[in-house]
């Protein structure tokens, strides 16, 4: 993974100082309120219902065990013991008193890590896939990429007031594990007919209160020529993306406004002045940072041992299916560690699972760990013959609930128990549907389910196989149900099912939703293909004749 | 009004018209509409312009005339608008403008570096406290990942 050189460590160092002394100045009354905000906000700091958020970056997912171990020690000495991953890979914490941030940000800087940007009407971290490097389909390694696209947009003099935030992700397969198409620009990686690499570049796609799909801007942009044309898209957004209505301010509507095409030109025309200039990528620039990602050094390995622990354990059997996944390596597999268990809000992990994690890492996965979309986290280098111990491990930290992919491996978010934004709870929600699911959640078959608890989106429900959208009506808290939103390769947003549903309606409602699936359902297909092949309307029937 | 240019505080030796008034002596800042209004007299006569430009205006209305101006006044309307920023950026790097490019307006102390690595050479602040502030700003960072103009 890439390591920071002495550059990269006094940039870090030098963020951590200067924020400390913005702090110091907003606690002496030196700074407003209103002039300290997108200080911090550019520091990953909000402020929230109950305290400060800190917002801290995992590029691209990939964390070491080391850096795990940190984030635990964070977790135990600023906040309540745990921390909470969220769905473009990093990490939250919910407790952290404002004059402990810049320790806390020291800390991080001791291994290589910083919240910059991972707020504000900035840059943010770069999200890839979390597969990367390891998955058969792979074109190439993004991860590169996504390094030298931190780099050019870490501490971006020109694009650090935009008019809204704006979001980078980028995927080296053709299957997209990245959700790229609902980010300000998403990221393909593509070979042209000599085998040179470059960029299919998709723009305008986010989420939130307008969920819009991306398009593709360029075809192809080689690789030598990404900033370039990055740089070319961030300056015209800067320019005319609208500032006078912060609804209206993100990329998509400026896209949608200007017309795509007109769009196009604005940005090429952007391009043409600066092509060839200082921002051209090298060969050796682009070899320096791949040297960082090259293959790690994998044993000759089989599954013999794997064969006989399948054999053996039903309940290993049952985690090895649902919960791991196919490595390039013969003799390894990706497995995945759940935060969705039963007993806990999906993506919150204490700080001794974390340690835990990071040991496992250091014994079965080159001490390396990935955070996922889904929220969870992936030890994604394991030897086959090493599962079965690391199930054990895990499972003694409550950490391998087989339900990958599965209904109560469910996105959500923080909602009304600590969002100040929110219209209505998730939490409560997420634990109803994991109640009822969680016996059947494997029978039941793979369903995305997608919760949000307010229509600005960040539990994704708008992309949801199965979409819940928190709703004010007069005080009370009520729930809009989307069906048929995908997050893969062609990305699609859900439909209403139709008028919202009472709180205490909702499980009862989802379950309804699952049995017309399971009843109309022909072999093993799946959700997505039952919905389109059998429509809305029996779903619609069940739900709304029952209530 | 305390004015910095390259990382110094220094004398303004330049004046912003106000609408109505009449044209100083020598070094005038003046706005587009009045520019475009009075282009011929004020050419003749001589003086030493400046323009002052809001940062959302689209430099196509006033690149052909660079070569009149020795300063660009670049105002912001409020510290968040980062439209400045690029219009600055674009001065420098596409019309290749090398004389002065001031931040005027809403502008913090804390933004006066990321000001200066896009191509402003003077920063106006409203107070000697926030001239001194922004001074030590300046050294905050000693490295950086992008090239910067000046
Ligand atoms: C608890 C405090 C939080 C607040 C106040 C908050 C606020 C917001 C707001 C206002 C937006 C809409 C922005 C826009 O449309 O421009 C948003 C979007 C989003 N948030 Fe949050 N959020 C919070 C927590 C979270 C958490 C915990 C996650 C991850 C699990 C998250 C992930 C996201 C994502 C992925 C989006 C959508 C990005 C897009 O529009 O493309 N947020 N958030
Ligand atoms: S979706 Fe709404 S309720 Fe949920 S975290 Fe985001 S802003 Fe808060």
């Amino acid at each position: 993974m890439y390591l920071y050189n002495e550059f990269d460590q006094t940039l870090v160092n030098e963020r951590v100082e200067q924020f400390r002394d913005q702090t110091t100045r907003f606690l002496n009354g030196d700074l407003t309120e209103e002039q300290f905000r997108p200080l911090r906000l550019m520091n990953g700091l909000y402020i929230q219902t109950h305290a400060p958020m800190l917002r801290v970056n995992i590029p691209y997912g990939l964390l070491s065990s080391k850096q795990l171990r940190m984030l635990a020690h964070i977790a135990h000495k600023y906040d309540k013991n745990y921390g909470h991953f969220t769905t473009r890979q990093n990490i939250q914490y919910n407790w952290p008193a404002l004059e402990q941030v810049p320790n806390i940000l020291a800390d991080l800087a001791s291994v290589q890590m910083h919240a910059i940007q991972s707020s504000g009407n900035c840059i943010r971290n770069t999200t890839s896939d979390p597969l990367a490097g390891v998955c058969k389909d792979e074109i190439e390694d993004p991860r590169p990429y996504c390094e030298i696209i931190r780099q050019w947009s870490t501490l971006h003099p020109e694009f650090s007031y935009l008019p809204r935030k704006f979001k980078i992700a980028v995927s080296g397969s053709p299957k997209d594990r990245a959700a790229t198409q609902v980010h300000d620009i998403g990221l393909h990686v593509k070979k042209d007919g000599d085998g040179q690499i470059g960029f299919e570049v998709l723009v305008g796609g986010g989420l939130g209160r307008t969920p819009v799909i991306g398009q593709t801007i360029a075809p192809f942009i080689a690789e030598k020529d990404l900033l370039s044309y990055l740089e070319a898209i961030l300056r015209t957004y800067n320019r005319f993306g609208r500032r006078d209505n912060k609804y209206k301010a993100r990329i998509k509507i400026l896209v949608r406004e200007t017309g795509l095409e007109t769009f196009k030109e604005q940005v090429e025309a952007e391009w043409a002045s600066i092509r060839d200039g200082q921002l051209t990528l090298t060969d050796d620039n682009i070899q320096r940072v791949k040297n960082y990602f090259t293959p790690l050094n994998y044993e000759t390995a089989n599954d013999e041992a794997l064969e006989q622990h399948l054999a053996n354990s039903g309940a290993f059997r049952q985690w090895f299916k649902q919960n791991t996944k196919e490595h390039k390596q013969p003799g390894y597999r990706v497995a995945f560690v759940s935060l969705k268990s039963p007993n806990c809000p999906p993506g919150d992990i204490t700080n001794v699972q974390m340690e835990q994690v990071a040991n496992m890492a250091d014994q079965f996965s080159f001490g390396q760990i990935r955070t996922t979309h889904d929220q969870n986290l992936a030890l994604t280098d394991v030897k086959s013959a090493d599962l079965y111990a690391l199930w054990q491990q895990l499972t003694e930290q409550d950490l391998a609930t087989a339900n990958i992919g599965t209904i109560t491996d469910m996105i959500c978010c923080p909602g009304l128990d600590f969002c100040s934004l929110a219209n209505a709870s998730s939490i409560d929600i997420a634990q109803g549907i994991t109640d009822r699911f969680t016996d059947s959640a494997i029978d039941t078959g793979n369903i995305s389910l997608k919760m949000s608890g307010c229509m600005n989106g960040c539990g994704h429900h708008s992309i949801g196989e199965i979409g819940i959208l928190g709703v004010d009506k007069k005080g009370e808290q009520w729930y809009q149900l989307t069906l048929g939103g995908s997050d893969s390769h062609q990305s699609k947003l859900g439909d209403r099912l139709g008028k919202a549903i009472a709180k205490d309606d909702v499980v009862d409602a989802i379950d309804d939703i699952v049995q017309v699936y399971k009843t109309n359902r022909t072999g093993d297909e799946d959700f997505a293909n039952t919905l389109q092949r059998i429509g809305l309307q029996p779903f619609k029937d069940k739900v709304y004749d029952a209530h | 009004m305390t004015l910095i240019k390259n990382s110094e505080i220094v004398q303004d030796r330049w004046s912003v018209l106000e609408e109505g008034q009449a044209l100083q002596a020598d070094h005038n800042i003046i706005d587009l509409a009045y520019w475009n209004a009075n282009k011929s007299e004020l050419i003749a006569n001589k003086t030493s312009l400046g323009l002052l430009v809001q940062g959302d205006e689209s430099c196509d209305q006033f690149t052909d005339d660079l070569q009149h101006f020795e300063l660009i006044a670049i105002h912001f309307p409020t510290f968040v608008d980062g439209r400045g920023y690029s219009l600055a950026k674009t001065l420098r790097e596409k019309y290749s403008y090398t004389q002065e490019i001031r931040a005027v307006g809403d502008v913090l102390p804390d933004q006066a570096l990321y000001l200066t690595r896009v191509g402003f050479d003077a920063l106006e602040f409203s107070t000697k406290e926030a001239g001194l502030l922004a001074l030590e700003k300046l050294n905050e960072f000693s490295v950086f990942y992008q090239t910067a103009i000046n």
